[in-house]
């Protein structure tokens, strides 16, 4: 039973991180990232593939948030100076584009097959509880201390500049500030987040597979955004548990009632759930379940 | 300060929205623009604010062309604009809005706000202190804590005035800076323009209330369909037959 | 050997470009890229699917593509979009995703997850022109002429279209003009769905039938709608059926699985250099 907890814990705190890295780009800046989970992947293969060529973690860490932060430049670069829509569209493309080089590029990622035998974090601590909780420890760490620096940057002439493009692009330009700029730190800032948020993730998991990096993990994250609450770091994290309650209680009523329901089926009430959860809340709680939409 | 706009011309589809416009502005100048509906003048603030790209001419502000510039450029450049419809940043109060106009702040990078955190918190003091004699000045004291969103029309339009000055521009340009402003306000922001301009300020009013105008500015240009119609002392200029024909319609007055 | 690919290319092609036609009609009129125009064409898909098991006929398959597309289409912006008209875009991205997801798991739900194949009978290759082209193709391009001539006649031949197209040029010239928007929205609608429906049966045809094959294509038709221009449904058409033939061309030389890549490539290509597409109305970049 503890064993489950932490692996919830776990799973849960690499989705507050991913959400973290969601509420910079949509709650803060405004920016509607719909390719998260595409940053995410390639956080994940880039620690997984470098630390099986034996690079040390810390280091496999940093080059995967450089990874997914490099990897947003070009995509900030198209699509920040067009409308918000045609950024939705190009980072929902990329994400599925990332996963089809994934599945191609087998010299590189085994494709299909996926990366077994990552290292775990914290293996000197052996497979059991320890390392476990060591895990645990680290990702919360991080998360609290990038909970702190995004409420920095969020009360900052940086927020507020940010909080400015959300509210009228075209003022900010006339005051000689270029959106696109700002737009770019957070676009990298956010994609470096769910960089390391997939470092955390492969070297949890141990192994990566392009099945695992499916839009709609992307989706799981804005669901979670927006149950916590839109722009808030809080609700970023009361967001993410609330997701990993939906994401275990659907497992759960499968695991209790194997009969009631089969696994397929399962699949699409989860996916009718996430749908139905985001229509439900942009229409009549655009807020969130706590939040206050008004104010940061 | 000079502002030398030369043959500006626009056309959106088969629509000629700016014909050949050509004006100049010397010294700390205050020029208003007027014309009917339609005449082109909101189009030229756009092109020459660098919100829309012209199709042929040229602006150039203090002799450097700025053609090839963006928006953004042309504002840090010297030249500020304000719109119609204000555009306030709603969820910022007064003086964030304000606030954030203040151009090189170290605070505005990543990297500044962990690294020079001592640098930061000095500038927000220091910006924060003009913020506050702008609103004063503005006589927006009482609302400096109230989000812009809440603001009268009147009030925007004083703010959008602000955050322009924040950004410390050579030449503002104003887009019917009184409509929706009560009369007492007018006269009030009226002072305040004058004495902004006395200081050095160069301003490009466009204003449909002449009233007003007139005893702002020294000197009109008339638009009618896209074209420079007259240009001088306004009681000349409204005295000027083909002036009364496109901007009065010939009917009153 | 390239003579086959270009035929593959034209019906696919044809099948992009009336799933960029939902898209783009949507996007120029509604003003938002409609990420659920994918699965409406699942929709279409499954209803001609059951319509051909039970009568054999491609053409009452047709029949059912279209209203059951149409109908999900038109549910669609009566409950959700409709509501959202007057919110930030965003509301609408996400929503679209919203619905695209409920629309794939209620198909999935009704229909399982196993790929259902068209019966359609094993015919040799017609010779034209020293190209052997499958029967199929023929038919299936029929069926795309004479739905891309019904839309087209429907965009410029009755009232309504016109008042489409005039929205789709200029929605503020629009609202001043008396068009009743939401006659010419109940229209939009319909039309976008039915045209994604005939995409998608095009598509279960040429492939398999599954819930996850219209979100599989909507990549492809965002695309073809951007390079075609937003709002220009001849746009649509044409950059479709160029991608579509770019797609199955390159085929043997970047594989199977860059297929779609291609599109997202060609989506960068047109954004960065070109914005407003083959056709699309000039926009300023603001």
């Amino acid at each position: 039973m503890e064993a489950y907890l932490v692996a919830i814990a776990i799973v849960g705190a690499i989705y507050v991180l991913l959400t973290l890295g969601l509420t910079v780009q949509y709650g803060l800046t405004g920016l509607v990232n719909f390719g998260h989970v595409g940053f995410f992947a390639i956080g994940a293969y880039a620690s997984a593939l470098l630390s099986l060529e034996g690079v040390p973690l810390v280091a496999s860490f940093a080059c995967a948030a450089l990874a997914a932060a490099l990897a947003a430049w070009p995509i900030g670069l198209v699509a920040l100076r067009l409308r918000d829509d045609y950024f939705a569209v190009v980072t929902l493309g990329f994400s599925e584009t990332v996963r089809l080089v994934i599945t191609s590029e087998r010299w590189l990622t085994n494709g299909v097959q996926g990366v077994p035998g990552i290292p775990r974090s914290f293996a000197g601590l052996g497979v059991g509880m320890a390392g476990s909780l060591a895990t645990l420890a680290a990702i919360a760490l991080v998360c609290l201390a990038v909970a702190l620096a995004l409420r920095r940057i969020a009360r900052s002439p940086f927020g507020r500049v940010i909080e400015a493009i959300r509210d009228n692009e075209d003022a900010l330009r006339a005051l000689g500030k270029d959106p696109a700029r700002f737009k770019m730190q957070v676009l990298a800032l956010g994609a470096a987040l769910a960089g390391v948020a997939g470092a955390f993730y492969a070297h949890y998991i141990t192994y990566v597979s392009p099945d695992q990096f499916i839009p709609l993990v992307t989706f799981y994250v804005w669901m979670a955004m927006i149950m916590g609450g839109v722009g808030r770091v809080s609700g970023a994290v009361v967001g993410a548990l609330l997701l990993m309650l939906f994401l275990e209680g659907t497992r759960f009523l499968r695991d209790v009632a194997p009969d009631l329901i089969s696994a397929v089926d399962m699949a699409s009430v989860r996916i009718g759930a996430v749908g139905l959860a985001l229509i439900l809340f942009t229409l009549y709680r655009p807020q969130g379940l706590v939040g206050d939409y008004t104010r940061r | 300060m000079s502002l030398v706009v030369r043959d500006v011309t626009k056309s959106f589809g088969g629509f000629r929205a700016l014909d050949a416009v050509s004006f100049a502005m010397d010294g700390a100048a205050m020029l208003g623009i007027i014309g009917p509906n339609g005449a082109g003048k909101s189009t030229l603030f756009s092109v020459v604010s660098g919100f829309m790209a012209a199709d042929r001419g040229t602006v150039a502000l203090d002799g450097r062309p700025l053609d090839r510039l963006g928006a953004a450029a042309r504002a840090r450049a010297g030249m500020v604009r304000t719109f119609q419809v204000p555009r306030e940043f709603h969820h910022l109060t007064v003086r964030e809005n304000l606030m954030a106009a203040a151009p090189g702040q170290s605070g505005e990078g990543l990297l500044g706000l962990f690294l020079r955190p001592g640098r930061v918190r000095a500038e927000e003091e220091a910006i924060g202190a003009e913020a506050d004699a702008t609103i004063a000045f503005l006589r927006l004291t009482a609302v400096a804590g109230t989000p812009a969103g809440r603001l009268s029309g009147g009030q925007k339009k004083l703010l959008e005035l602000g955050r322009a000055l924040m950004a410390k521009p050579r030449l503002i340009l104003l887009d019917e800076p009184f409509a929706g402003v009560n009369p007492v306000l007018v006269a009030e922001l009226g002072e305040r323009i004058a004495a902004l301009n006395a200081r050095g300020i160069g301003f490009l009013v466009i204003e449909h209330d002449l009233a007003a105008l007139s005893r702002l500015v020294p000197r009109v240009l008339v638009m009618d369909r896209g074209r420079v119609l007259a240009e001088g002392p306004p009681g000349e200029v409204l005295r000027d037959p083909a002036v009364r024909e496109a901007y009065l319609g010939g009917a009153a007055a | 050997m390239f003579g086959a690919l270009l035929v593959a290319g034209i019906v696919h092609g044809l099948i992009i470009g009336l799933a960029a036609m939902a898209v783009t009609l949507v996007f120029g009129i509604a003003r938002f890229p409609n990420a659920a125009a994918g699965d409406t064409m699942t929709a279409g898909a499954y209803a001609g699917f059951l319509a051909h098991r039970a009568t054999g006929s491609l053409a009452l398959a047709g029949g059912a593509a279209v209203v059951a597309a149409g109908a999900v289409s038109l549910l669609g912006y009566l409950l959700v979009f409709r509501p959202l008209a007057r919110r930030p875009v965003a509301s609408l991205l996400v929503a679209a995703i919203g619905v695209a997801f409920l629309i794939r798991a209620v198909l999935g739900l009704m229909f399982g997850h196993q790929q259902q194949v068209f019966q359609v009978p094993l015919a040799w290759p017609i010779e034209v022109m020293g190209l052997r082209i499958p029967p199929m193709d023929i038919t299936l391009a029929a069926v795309a002429g004479v739905s891309l001539a019904a839309a087209f006649g429907v965009l410029y031949l009755t009232s309504i279209g016109r008042q489409m197209r005039a929205v789709a040029d200029d929605p503020d010239l629009a609202r001043v003009s008396g068009i009743r928007p939401v006659r010419v929205m109940v229209a939009l609608w319909l039309l976008a769905g039915a045209a994604a429906g005939i995409a998608g049966l095009m598509l279960g045809v040429k492939t398999v039938v599954s819930p996850e094959m219209g979100w599989e294509g909507l990549l492809s038709a965002f695309a073809a709608a951007i390079l075609g221009g937003i709002g220009s449904p001849v746009g649509a058409v044409l950059a479709g059926l160029l991608l579509g033939v770019a797609q199955e061309v390159s085929t043997p030389y970047v594989g199977f699985t860059y297929k779609i890549a291609l599109a997202f490539a060609v989506m960068l290509a047109v954004l960065l250099l070109r914005p407003r597409g083959l056709l699309g109305r000039v926009e300023e970049v603001r």
